[in-house]
């Protein structure tokens, strides 16, 4: 502890002294961002909304997410913000939207996945935590061959998958993903034998239709929207469409029923709120998404109209509705995805950790070879530049000062969702200022200029959701 | 011909030029920002482009995604913080420069060495999209196994701290990289029972606390109180260095350096190019290779990692010209090659244009000609707009190695901070860069390289992703090397791994 001996006053006190001089300028520049935040208790809404999308930027659901914050922003007229919260299959952004603070400000654009996950035990959510406010799209799935392939309808990839000695290869998103469920259910479904269709998991139908393209695969299930360019190209062929009618659009391509098959299978977009909360919020909210999503595609710069341009369906439904169609979607996959024919998607192919343990192995035998060759003396040179002008500095080291770093990090992290960026970032770098030396009142003149400049700079040019707090800021 | 005037004509009016010039300040801003990407600036870019038209809409994209990848070497030379993962792999040699007084050299070099590969990039584009294009097509899973795998092999190639500890360091990256829940499996992994970290380990959290937190650890507890300038040898040389590098000379002389290694930048651009192309790959990879092609082949190997300007200026040129070429399966496949085209893909076709291979039928459909030909003038405007800004940009930031560190250490935690959080709003991005941090610090004390790390995080994901995926359609293992692609990749992962063994072998006899 040399830290305290060499200085006659306590941080603590420095500080105390400093809020006397500064107190003044504190208050006032708080008081100009209150001026922001004060007014949240009168009508709904006041304050930027939140739009959880659980998947990744510009994707589909994103590109939808964003034109629905776009329309709502013009209805609501407050900020609307998209945050792409992604990973885990959808898991992580369903769960963050659907048990946020039921306050309304926090929509979640809810995806077909919210009906398999839970089946596939990845997370307890399912379609009965969310409050459905309108549904804004459905995309059936679509099976697609590359133009060379000598397959010209689906019951042509019937006979193949039947006949075939070697297993055929498909692919289209990840492993249970909705294209593998729909392909997977339509084998089952036409007792076709599912040994028979291997499914590559790919990131997404990008990628598979890559491999369609370069041979990697022989077939892709996905959406037709997804494939459009190369539909349009002639690089690829749909040879049917899983949807009880025609897709809008894409006219040419038979429906599965159209061939003989009643199989159908869509994947779907929809807004919901996180349950309690309050009615009236609910009812103007879904008053607002049924007049935009309502609006017809003829009225240029509409809701339709965008989903038109992208040709995306743009079949809607409203709360009831949606939630009747999610009951009966969720038991329509709980029976396939409990079916044998899946029994493949709860099983992994390989081992999960073989990767990682493989892995592990390197990583020690690299250690160990790391070991071996410091003891080398012609290893070395090129770290000792910069370790010796550290060890130049041990002699004054201050482990203190990386400790404190490191909680005050972590006390951010922990205290800033209640207490609001504004003020905990004032308090973090004021603090970290004085403790590393500088006068206290220039640090906490410098602490309450950058904390509110850097949440304006965030917060309001670069819609960044940060901490709200006490007082929305 | 006529295309030609009617595309110059439609970029060179006043509200596309606006355009451009907002965007590019927007770009610079946001890439110099770490933890905000350019994927994350177009993003928020997209509501705008509703009111814009085609050409400005594309126009806005294209500057952004431009100054925001050089913007991202901003940070990463000042602070050490990596603006964009792009700017990974020579974060330590720029660094290093501004630890010498050299910041200005370092960031200037970058500012030229990127609008030469932007526009070498641009003309890669132009020239050769169509014969590219049909070699990205023959490109399965192996071919991508393969490529993943060169790149793992050039950060090991690259290291100056001994093979071994970069192999350490990579292994680490590409085990964290294996956290939660893959599209491969339905089990999440690694994750002790933890469910925030379903999710994985996202890159660029671990990113900045590896890189950014780590440095600020180093340096607090070196820094004496109460003498903020004393302690960090660093910002002792900066204060002097700062003066001598503003004067004329030192704009020349990075400008002249640049043109002196035409025939290098050349040679990267084209790594950057070809390898942009790919979908998935990208700026990161591309500036990982021809990092190491340059160390290959230069006079001073022993200079990479402790600031060398030949590597910076390579590797910034290769990142740079892989932008354009994320472009060319947009273009004629409409498949999206990163996820700023994927982006770009949604708005080109809010405004009716259809990608695909009939897009470069000039005669066919004259007005999506006009647009491709709009497109190639916007990235020769936006790299001409990048110098200018981008020098203002090194001006503004380089007041940063005045402020005292006392002062501008809490600053650069609270930015560490705020860009981890911003990118999914999420605490526990938050705690992930604190403990990446807490292990950066530790690592460099053991002389681990960091770099890899990163590479691997990146990496890891898809490389056991093609892995499985090659290993469920092969029938042998020779279906690995089964192309001429493969066999050509395979044959590079030898090569950078065997020759500076063999070479340093031959050196002792």
């Amino acid at each position: 502890m040399k830290v305290g001996s060499e200085h006659t006053l306590p941080p603590t006190a420095c500080v105390a002294r400093a809020f006397r001089q500064y107190a003044l300028l504190a208050v006032v520049f708080s008081l100009v961002f209150t001026a922001d935040g004060v007014v949240r208790a009168s009508d709904y809404p006041n304050r930027p909304i939140t739009i959880i999308c659980p998947w990744a930027a510009g994707g589909g659901t994103d590109r939808v997410s964003r034109r629905m914050a776009f329309e709502l922003e013009r209805k609501l007229q407050v900020p609307v913000n998209v945050i792409n919260a992604t990973g885990g299959k959808g898991v992580t952004g369903h769960n963050r939207g659907l048990k946020s603070r039921p306050d309304g400000y926090t929509l979640t654009m809810m995806t077909f996945e919210l009906n398999t996950m839970h089946w596939m035990r990845l997370t307890d959510l399912t379609y009965k935590d969310a409050l459905p406010l309108v549904s804004v799209n459905e995309d059936y799935a679509a099976l697609l061959v590359a133009a060379d392939s000598p397959w010209q309808s689906v019951s042509d990839v019937a006979a193949a998958i039947k006949a075939a000695q070697e297993p055929l290869t498909a692919s289209g998103t990840a492993a249970g993903g909705a294209w593998h469920l729909a392909l997977a259910g339509w084998l089952d479904s036409a007792d076709l034998p599912a040994e028979k269709v291997v499914w590559i998991p790919s990131a997404g139908s990008s990628p598979s239709l890559q491999q369609l393209v370069s041979g990697g695969v022989d077939m892709v299930c996905c959406s037709l929207p997804e494939a459009r360019s190369l539909l349009e190209a002639g690089t690829v062929r749909a040879l049917g469409v899983m949807s009880p009618e025609r897709a809008v659009g894409f006219e040419q391509v038979l429906t599965f029923g159209d061939q003989g098959d009643s199989w159908t299978l869509g994947g779907w977009r929809g807004l919901g709120l996180p349950l309690g909360t309050p009615p009236e919020v609910v009812a103007k909210l879904r008053d607002t998404l049924e007049a935009i999503v309502s609006a017809p595609a003829s009225q240029p710069d509409s809701f339709a109209a965008f989903m038109q341009q992208q040709k995306f369906d743009s079949t809607w439904r409203d709360a009831e509705e949606f939630e009747q169609f999610m009951a009966d979607g969720d038991a329509k996959l709980g029976k396939i995805l409990q079916s044998e024919a899946l029994a493949a998607v709860s099983e992994d192919r390989f081992n999960p950790m073989l990767y990682p343990s493989l892995l592990f192995g390197i990583g020690l035998i690299s250690a160990g070879w790391c070991f071996v060759s410091r003891a080398a003396p012609t290893e070395i040179p090129a770290a000792t530049a910069d370790a010796s002008a550290g060890d130049v500095a041990i002699q004054s080291t201050r482990p203190w000062n990386a400790i404190l770093c490191i909680a005050s990090i972590a006390l951010f992290a922990l205290v800033a969702e209640q207490v609001g960026f504004v003020i905990v970032s004032i308090a973090l770098l004021a603090a970290l200022q004085i403790l590393l030396g500088t006068r206290p009142p220039l640090a906490i003149l410098v602490a309450v200029i950058l904390g509110p400049a850097v949440y304006l700079l965030f917060a309001k040019a670069l819609r960044v959701g940060l901490p709200m707090g006490w007082f929305g800021w | 011909m006529e295309i030609l005037t009617d595309a110059f004509y439609l970029v060179i009016e006043p509200t596309t030029l606006l355009v451009i010039v907002a965007a590019a300040m927007y770009g610079l801003m946001v890439g110099a920002i770490p933890g905000l990407t350019a994927t994350m600036a177009i993003a928020l870019m997209v509501p705008l482009t509703f009111y814009l038209n085609e050409v400005a809409a594309i126009a806005a994209i294209v500057t952004a995604v431009t100054c925001s990848i050089f913007a991202g070497d901003i940070p990463s030379a000042l602070i050490r913080i990596p603006g964009t993962p792009a700017s990974a792999a020579y974060a330590n040699d720029a660094y290093a420069l501004t630890g010498q007084g050299k910041h200005r050299l370092a960031l200037k070099l970058a500012l030229y060495a990127s609008v030469a590969g932007g526009l070498l990039g641009t003309v890669l584009l132009v020239i050769a999209a169509r014969p590219l294009a049909a070699i990205a097509t023959q490109f399965t899973s192996f071919e991508y196994f393969w490529l993943y795998v060169l790149g793992l092999c050039c950060a090991i190639a690259v290291s100056d701290r001994g093979q071994a500890r970069s192999l350490f360091a990579l292994t680490l990256g590409l085990l964290f990289s294996t956290v939660g829940l893959a599209p491969d499996f339905s089990v999440p992994r690694l994750t002790f029972g933890l469910n925030e970290l379903i999710n994985g380990i996202s890159f660029i959290p671990a990113m900045i606390g590896l890189f950014g937190i780590s440095e600020v650890l180093r340096v607090a507890v070196t820094l004496p109180q109460r003498r903020p300038h004393s302690g960090a040898p660093s910002a002792q040389a900066s204060a002097q260095g700062s003066v001598q590098a503003s004067t004329p000379e030192a704009t020349v002389g990075a400008a002249s350096f640049v043109f002196g290694r035409k025939w290098a930048l050349i040679k990267s651009s084209s790594i950057g190019g070809v390898i942009g192309m790919l979908p998935g790959a990208g700026a990161d990879i591309a500036a990982w290779i021809s990092y190491a092609v340059s160390k290959r082949s230069s006079k001073h190997p022993e200079r990479y990692g402790q600031g060398t300007t030949e590597g910076i200026a390579d590797a910034t040129g290769a990142n740079n010209a892989a932008l354009g070429s994320a472009w060319i399966p947009a273009l004629v496949f409409g498949i999206p090659g990163d996820s700023v085209t994927a982006i770009a893909l949604g708005v080109l076709m809010m405004k009716n244009i259809t990608p695909g291979p009939q897009i470069f039928d000039f005669a066919e459909n004259a007005q999506q000609a006009t647009l491709v030909v709009c497109l190639y003038f916007t990235f020769v405007l936006a790299n001409l707009v990048l110098i200018p800004l981008g020098l203002l940009a090194i001006r503004t930031g380089g007041l940063l190695v005045r402020i005292p560190r006392a002062i501008l250490l809490p600053a650069v935690v609270l930015f560490c901070i705020v860009g981890s959080f911003s990118i999914a709003a999420s605490y526990v991005d938050v705690w992930i860069m604190l403990a990446f941090g807490c292990l950066g610090f530790a690592l460099e004390r053991w002389g681990i390289p960091l770099a890899p790390i990163v590479l691997g995080l990146i990496l890891g994901g898809p490389l056991e992703h093609r892995f499985l995926q090659s290993i469920t359609v092969a029938n042998s293992p020779l279906a690995f090397v089964d192309s001429l692609i493969s066999v050509v990749l395979a044959a590079g992962c030898v090569i950078v791994v065997v020759l500076p063994w063999w070479s340093a072998r031959s050196a002792l006899r």
